[in-house]
């Protein structure tokens, strides 16, 4: 099973805030959609992606709600705050300038 | 950062602290769906059911672990460890009743006495007086080699009004009762004043109803208007709406209603016979007077003012100064005078703020005594629970969260305590104001307020954090494995605790010295005032004021007769032992009417003239009042108006004027050019008299016969001395004087040995507080001695065993643990009287005759605090003896 620490710190959250931007998702959804659109590269476990969705909840980026499923039982749903929304995008232009980052020190190194 | 964020944490952080359970089967919930949605995958991918079951908790891992991870996001586990700990304390507590009651009991009276005493400082000190912009008023005083506060004359107080830069509003008052009459109903003395215009825009209040005196009623002839106060509106007029414009007669003169104050106008107070600040005052009239504007040598009016705006109170009275040295250069009178100018507030507040702020620190110090009674109770409890701490630190309580733990039950005792103590105070205030001194400032704006209580709960936080810290501390350092092995004698850790405990108790003890040296020069200074002879009787004997209104007896003589057919009337009563008038009724505030006189034979030293205060009398009025006679005679009837001229004079001014001489027999006069019959010889000389009991020493003083008065003295006391007792002479004396002139009020009838004992009432004020403290502290400081020597002993029983095996006798063992008690509380004084001497000086203006650092106070307070320490010692010892020498010698 892989463990958070596969994932960089921080990128958990930038994540789960991103894939419920498009609708609100259960904690089950969000963990499948990463694992998806990764093409099952990122496996997000049950373990990290709680406690992420109860502290991003505590710190007011995400809102849950109790709503029927798909399945047709209750589930908790969680959706982006406006404070959130903010909060994406400021860790997606961190990632961006991260990862570009990243990308020009392997670069260089490969130059050498 | 948005609110709208901040406003959703705050709710989530209130969800998971009040809707736990809520929070928690919701948590339970989530965790419960994701695992049939895996299920129902792994279903789906052909397991049955079963097996999809056990894979999906395979793959799930613990869920309690996850839940635990979810709980730990929500960021309230301190509070909610906090509250745990809370409710664990409150077991603990439930456990050990007495301890309980002991703890909370005295935090309760410490932090009630100091919320009590804070109520009236708030109310005296803290709160502005009820005028507007109160800061920028200032009385205005003239102050000379002998006067420290003496009031102005009227003409220098024109010349200040008209010229001075440094107020926006300049006013002048003088105390002059009046007469009610006109009314329909019975004559009524009132309390009232003589005010120029602009006074009340001094005060910053406006008449309820009418307008205020404008400059043309200062005028003489206009003046005969009055503003009265809403009590007299109501309880003379029944509120009548037609006031304005009604005539009424005052002092037997017409005077119109031009205006009515409205409810609550606080008199700011007066020094020259003086009506305290807050007293009714119930009219003002006009201040008008006629003269020669370069006569001014008599002063009888006050100064008010409010300052300009931004200017200080330093820059006004440097302008005033300025004027006052033009005055002095160009009128004799005025030389020798500077200005002394001062807030209203200080003027009102000043002397009692002193002994407020003594008070508080006694208070305060009772509140740290009990703090430290409280460590030291908890320290033993620790003591007690060593092992229990132990298992928790071993169990992996952290050092945080056991200092924590004992933090929690300190603070849920001070709350405890703060809450009885908040009761305490509301009970208290009233008690406390009940006993104030009479004449005390701003006494009805003493309220247990939400200040008060806001006060009160940080007082019982801050002492929960301070007497839980080293108990707090002192836990967390429990090492697990010494708790858990130990047997519980002579380990490290107790002895630890055992020095910690002692210093405790010493500091206890100290601190309980310095109130009780406090307390005990108090109580000397007041049996020194109480030994104090008065000067005179004041036992048996009723006074009364009558003023005769100026319309209805213009002249000396309508005066003299009246008082002469008066004096005759009561003395035929049955019960007078004897009956007199007089001006100066002895300890009820007194005027400086000062009057000047040339002695015969004797030339005043250069710039200086004789002189002494002037005052009128009937033949017995000091066999009335129980002043002595020093030498010579009292007046007589042979006294009278056409018999040669007479005085009397106190030993002072016989001391002072005729040194190493006999005054009886030597003559004074009053005027500058003499002739024979204006020439006064002196009768008698009769005892001295001080203002007050605190007084250093009289001032010289003589008297006129009431028969030769030179000019009218209209306002008079009348004393009764009565065989039995006074007060059932009030009907007849009222009747007495209604009989000559029904239009007169009998005002203030009150008896002398009540007069007297106000005069003492501040002191005993200041001794009964201090000393309730100091026995408090007393009191704690011996629970505090029990508590240690108590341990210690339950500590030694082994040891004592041992002794009593090897031959020691039980008064040995007595003698042992005494000695212990007495050997910490020796520490404990020499510190405390240490502090006590440091601090003396903090106490001298309250006391009379002793000084703070008095040895013999001290001694006293050392053996008592010695004695003490024995008797709380005792019981320990006693247990001691019972010490049984088989229990030890087996556990060897």
């Amino acid at each position: 099973m892989s463990k958070p620490s596969d994932l960089i710190q921080g990128t958990l959250d930038l994540l789960i805030l991103k894939t419920i931007a498009l609708e609100p998702m259960h904690g089950w959804a969000i963990a499948k959609r990463i694992q998806q659109v990764s093409k099952e590269v990122l496996l997000v476990t049950q373990g990290a992606l709680y406690p992420a969705l109860h502290r991003l909840e505590q710190q007011g980026w995400v809102r849950g709600a109790w709503r029927e499923s798909e399945s047709g039982r209750e589930a908790k749903f969680y959706s982006l705050t406006k404070a959130g929304r903010a909060q994406l995008d400021r860790e997606l232009e961190q990632w961006h300038r991260l990862s570009s980052a990243v990308v020009l020190v392997i670069n260089a190194a490969h130059e050498v | 950062m948005t609110t709208d964020r901040w406003w959703d944490i705050v709710r989530m952080r209130f969800r998971s602290l009040v809707k736990r359970q809520r929070v928690e089967s919701e948590l339970d919930r989530e965790m419960r769906y994701h695992l049939e949605r895996q299920v129902e995958e792994n279903i789906a991918a052909g397991m049955n059911a079963r097996e999809a079951r056990e894979a999906a908790s395979r793959m799930f891992g613990g869920v309690s672990q996850i839940e635990e991870a979810c709980r730990d996001m929500r960021r309230t586990q301190y509070l909610e460890n906090f509250l745990e700990d809370l409710r664990y304390a409150v077991r603990m507590l439930g456990k050990s009743p007495a301890f309980a009651v002991a703890i909370v009991l005295t935090l309760a009276l410490s932090i009630g006495a100091n919320s009590a005493i804070f109520s009236v400082i708030d109310g005296v000190l803290l709160k502005p007086l009820p005028y507007p912009q109160a800061e920028r008023i200032a009385r205005v005083f003239y102050r000379g080699a002998e006067y420290a506060k003496f009031p102005m004359n009227p003409w220098d107080f024109l010349d200040f009004r008209a010229r001075n830069r440094s107020f926006e509003n300049f006013a002048m008052y003088t105390h002059a009762d009046v007469q009610l009459s006109g009314t329909g109903s019975d004559p009524v003395k009132l309390a009232a004043f003589r005010i120029s215009s602009g006074y009340f825009r001094v005060l910053g209040v406006q008449p309820a109803r009418g307008r205020e005196f404008d400059f043309s009623e200062e005028r003489p002839g206009n003046g005969n208007v009055v503003i009265l106060s809403d009590r007299v509106w109501r309880n003379q007029f029944g509120a009548s709406a037609d006031i304005l414009g009604r005539k009424v007669l005052l002092d037997s003169e017409p005077y119109t209603v031009i205006a009515v104050m409205p409810v609550g106008v606080d008199h700011p107070g007066n020094s020259y016979n003086s009506v305290a600040y807050g007293d009714n005052v119930d009219a003002w009239t006009p201040f008008t007077f006629r003269g020669n504007p370069n006569n001014r040598g008599s002063h009888y009016v006050e100064g008010i003012g409010r300052l300009k705006a931004g200017v200080t109170v330093e820059q006004a009275a440097a302008d005033f100064n300025g004027i006052m040295t033009d005055l002095a250069s160009r009128h004799e009178t005025e030389q020798g005078w500077t200005i002394y100018m001062v807030p209203l507030f200080q003027e009102i507040v000043g002397p009692v703020h002193k002994m407020l702020l003594v008070l508080l620190g006694a208070v305060g110090l009772v509140l740290l005594i009990a703090c430290v009674n409280a460590a030291n109770l908890l320290l033993a409890r620790a003591a007690a629970r060593q092992k229990e701490i132990a298992v928790r630190a071993a169990l992996g309580a952290g050092r945080g969260r056991l200092v924590l733990q004992t933090l929690a039950e300190s603070l849920l005792i001070s709350l405890l305590g703060g809450a009885l103590g908040a009761l305490f105070a509301i009970v208290g205030v009233h008690v406390l104001v009940s006993f104030l001194p009479p004449g005390f400032p701003r006494t009805d704006a003493i309220h247990v307020n939400a200040f008060v209580f806001a006060f009160t709960a940080l007082v019982a936080v801050a002492t929960g954090l301070f007497f839980g810290l080293v108990p707090a501390v002192q836990a967390s350092r429990t090492d697990p494995r010494q708790g858990l092995h130990e047997g519980g004698r002579g380990s490290g850790a107790s002895a630890r605790q055992m020095r910690l405990r002692a210093v405790l108790v010493v500091g206890e003890v100290g601190l309980a010295c310095v109130l009780l040296v406090g307390a005990g020069a108090l109580l000397r200074s007041f049996v020194n005032l109480l030994r104090l002879d008065p000067g005179f009787q004041p036992e048996h004997v009723l006074t009364a004021e009558i003023a005769l209104p100026n319309a209805n007896y213009k002249t000396t003589d309508n005066i003299a007769s009246f008082y002469q057919r008066l004096l005759t009337n009561l003395h035929a009563l049955p019960g007078i032992a004897a009956v007199g008038v007089g001006t100066d009724l002895p300890w009820t505030g007194y005027d400086e009417n000062i009057g000047g006189f040339t002695i015969e034979g004797k030339i005043p030293p250069p710039h200086e003239e004789f002189h002494a205060r002037y005052h009128t009398s009937s033949p017995d009025y000091f066999r009335a009042v129980g002043i002595p006679l020093v030498r010579g005679r009292f007046f007589n009837e042979r006294d009278t108006k056409d018999s040669p001229r007479v005085l009397l004079i106190n030993d002072v001014m016989a001391r002072r004027y005729w040194p190493g001489e006999d005054a009886v027999g030597k003559r004074l006069t009053f005027d500058d050019k003499p002739k024979e019959a204006d020439w006064f010889r002196v009768v008698g000389v009769v005892g001295d008299v001080k203002d007050t009991p605190e007084s250093k020493g009289a001032e010289p003083a003589f008297w006129w016969p009431v028969l030769q008065q030179p000019f009218p003295f209209a306002n008079m006391t009348i004393v009764l001395r009565a065989n039995r007792d006074p007060l059932l002479l009030t009907e007849a004396l009222r009747t007495n004087v209604h009989q000559l002139d029904p239009s007169l009020a009998v005002a203030r009838v009150r008896l002398l040995d009540r007069v007297a004992e106000q005069q003492f009432a501040t002191p005993r004020f200041a001794l009964f507080l201090i000393g309730l403290f100091a026995a408090l502290a007393l009191l704690l400081a011996s629970i505090g001695i029990y508590g240690v020597i108590s341990y210690s002993v339950s500590q030694r029983m082994h040891e004592f065993g041992m002794r009593v095996a090897l031959g020691a006798s039980p008064w040995n063992l007595v003698k042992m643990v005494m000695k212990q008690g007495v050997l910490l509380t020796m520490i404990g004084v020499a510190i405390g009287l240490g502090c006590a001497l440091a601090l003396g000086g903090v106490l001298d203006s309250l006391l009379y005759g002793v000084s703070a650092r008095d040895p013999l106070t001290l001694i006293g307070v050392g053996a008592m605090a010695v004695v003490t320490a024995a008797l709380a010692s005792l019981p320990s010892a006693r247990r001691a003896t019972g010490a049984d020498p088989m229990v030890s010698l087996r556990a060897e």
